[in-house]
């Protein structure tokens, strides 16, 4: 079922921008996150000491998580149902407690198999232009005729 | 004419842009962006695609499609233009410990070119290599702006340029379809195929743009 | 010569698999807190029942939180000393709701050398797939590992 607050299939064009949408990792949230997805801790994710011994300058965001946070970013706005495929390249470590901004840029829109589908690119990135993670995303969209 | 000398179709195994996707990213370039852009040469990684036919999406969207490498040497990525079978059958493409000098050399050999890419990138570029010592005797080109480059990157390859008089190439190593034509090299002639980019090169009419500056 | 690669190729078309994970309404909670999630089909059982769930549907990428517990043999890679988490990618292919019970099955997909600013690079590409109890993939996840020398 399309969710009514989102855009239809028609208001996108090739080339539109989307975002950037800002989130951020928090400390808490990272543990949350590591404790449900059964990764001991303290680790790399949590612990200062551990992630400097592994060289990062300091505890780092999954990649895993990372993905969610890039996930929950476009459901947000194209819609719960709306992700079909989210393929990333984890590019640089993510750290906790800073701004990451979530861009996409709508790279193809086309009509398959019934469905409105629209492809974009998806970039995380760091204030000071960090690229953190980059794919892409193929979503489905409502039409506004239905 | 602008020719975006450097990008990495799916057929490379880091790369998620389809060509089609490519072709329509140009028509978005031009028509939305007011960017002017002629084709691009689709490197890919440690492999040239000999069975891949783009010519009916070349006319469809108007766009010039032309294919290279981007080899791995133990001195750092080399863009090659011009692939022929005797050269892929003189060198192994696939071999990420090649010499870089001894591709150069093959290339030319064969009719084909070799520029270093992204020669600033910290860790892998040609820079280092040089500062440890190695020589190139006989280069004359490398690619001087990079879209995938991070900070400071470009810089050392413009540096480069500026010390050994090198020439300087421009792409925007796109593995997504929106990077496609983020650095373009800027020529005063036509180019119509593989060849003639390879005698455009050997040529030394061209310079590295920004796409911005592509207008 | 191309990098010759020694690792255990007997592992293609081998699959391992694991499970049930049920996924509970808690679950789905608790994930929705780590990554601040608050769409209400995704925190909220009567807005997902308005649109015909079950129960509150599941963020598409719960499922890569799973693959962990599938038990992956080594693939003896002859190659690196360091390994990290290079990429992944997750294909939605069925709505995954409170009270769906899955199963998890993963193979080795490829293994490639490349280089990069860190050197050589071996990637290694497992992919699972997600199958929920009545039989319906619900998901494929593709994990990259690069394994540094």
């Amino acid at each position: 079922m399309p969710d009514q607050n989102g855009p239809f299939f028609e208001d996108i064009d090739m080339g539109d921008e989307i975002g950037p949408i800002e989130l951020v990792a928090t400390d808490e949230n990272v543990s949350t996150f590591c404790e449900l997805w059964g990764n001991p801790m303290p680790n790399r994710f949590t612990s200062q000491e551990i992630a400097e011994k592994s060289g990062l300058p300091g505890p780092i965001v999954p990649g895993v998580m990372s993905m969610a946070i890039m996930s929950q970013a476009l459901t947000d706005w194209a819609g719960p149902e709306s992700l079909k495929d989210l393929d990333l390249v984890f590019r640089q470590p993510i750290p906790h407690n800073k701004p990451l901004l979530i861009s996409a840029t709508v790279t193809d829109t086309r009509e398959e198999d019934g469905e409105n589908i629209i492809e974009c690119d998806v970039l995380m990135m760091g204030e000071a232009g960090e690229r953190y993670v980059g794919g892409i995303a193929i979503i489905t969209l409502p039409s506004s005729g239905e | 004419m602008y020719l975006d000398l450097h990008s990495h179709s799916v057929s490379s195994d880091d790369s998620r842009a389809t060509v089609e996707q490519y072709v329509k990213w140009v028509q978005v370039l031009r028509n939305k962006r007011g960017c002017t852009i002629d084709g691009f040469v689709l490197t890919e990684h440690r492999k040239f695609d000999f069975d891949k036919d783009y010519s009916q999406l070349a006319a469809e969207y108007d766009v010039l499609i032309m294919k290279g490498s981007e080899l791995d040497t133990r001195y750092g990525h080399v863009l090659v233009y011009g692939v022929t079978e005797a050269l892929a059958k003189d060198i192994d493409l696939g071999d990420v410990k090649m010499d870089a000098r001894e591709l150069m050399k093959a290339a030319r050999h064969h009719g084909a070119i070799a520029v270093p890419a992204h020669p600033g990138r910290f860790g892998i570029g040609l820079v280092d290599y040089m500062e440890q010592g190695e020589t190139f005797p006989g280069l004359n080109m490398v690619e001087r702006l990079n879209g995938g480059s991070r900070a400071g990157e470009n810089e050392r390859a413009d540096t480069l340029c500026q010390e050994q008089n090198y020439l300087g190439t421009g792409g925007s190593d796109a593995h997504l379809a929106s990077h496609l034509g983020a650095c373009l090299t800027s020529f005063p002639t036509d180019v119509r195929d593989e060849r003639q980019l390879v005698e455009a090169l050997l040529a030394g009419d061209f310079t590295p743009v920004w796409l911005k500056d592509a207008k | 010569m191309t990098m010759e690669l020694e690792y255990n190729r007997d592992l293609y078309g081998v699959e391992h698999e694991a499970g049930p994970f049920e996924i509970t309404a808690d679950l789905i909670q608790i994930f929705n807190r780590s990554i601040g999630e608050t769409s209400a089909m995704f925190t909220d059982q009567a807005t997902a029942q308005a649109a015909g769930y079950s129960g509150v549907l599941a963020p598409p990428t719960l499922v890569t939180m799973l693959v962990r517990n599938v038990e992956l043999p080594d693939i003896e890679l002859n190659f690196g000393v360091m390994r990290f988490h290079a990429g992944q990618r997750v294909q939605s292919r069925a709505p995954i709701v409170a009270g769906d019970s899955l199963m998890a099955s993963s193979h080795l997909k490829e293994v490639y050398p490349k280089t990069g600013r860190s050197g050589t690079m071996v990637f290694t590409v497992w992919e699972t797939t997600f199958t929920n109890q009545d039989g319906t993939v619900v998901a494929d996840v593709q994990e990259s590992y690069a394994s540094r020398e």
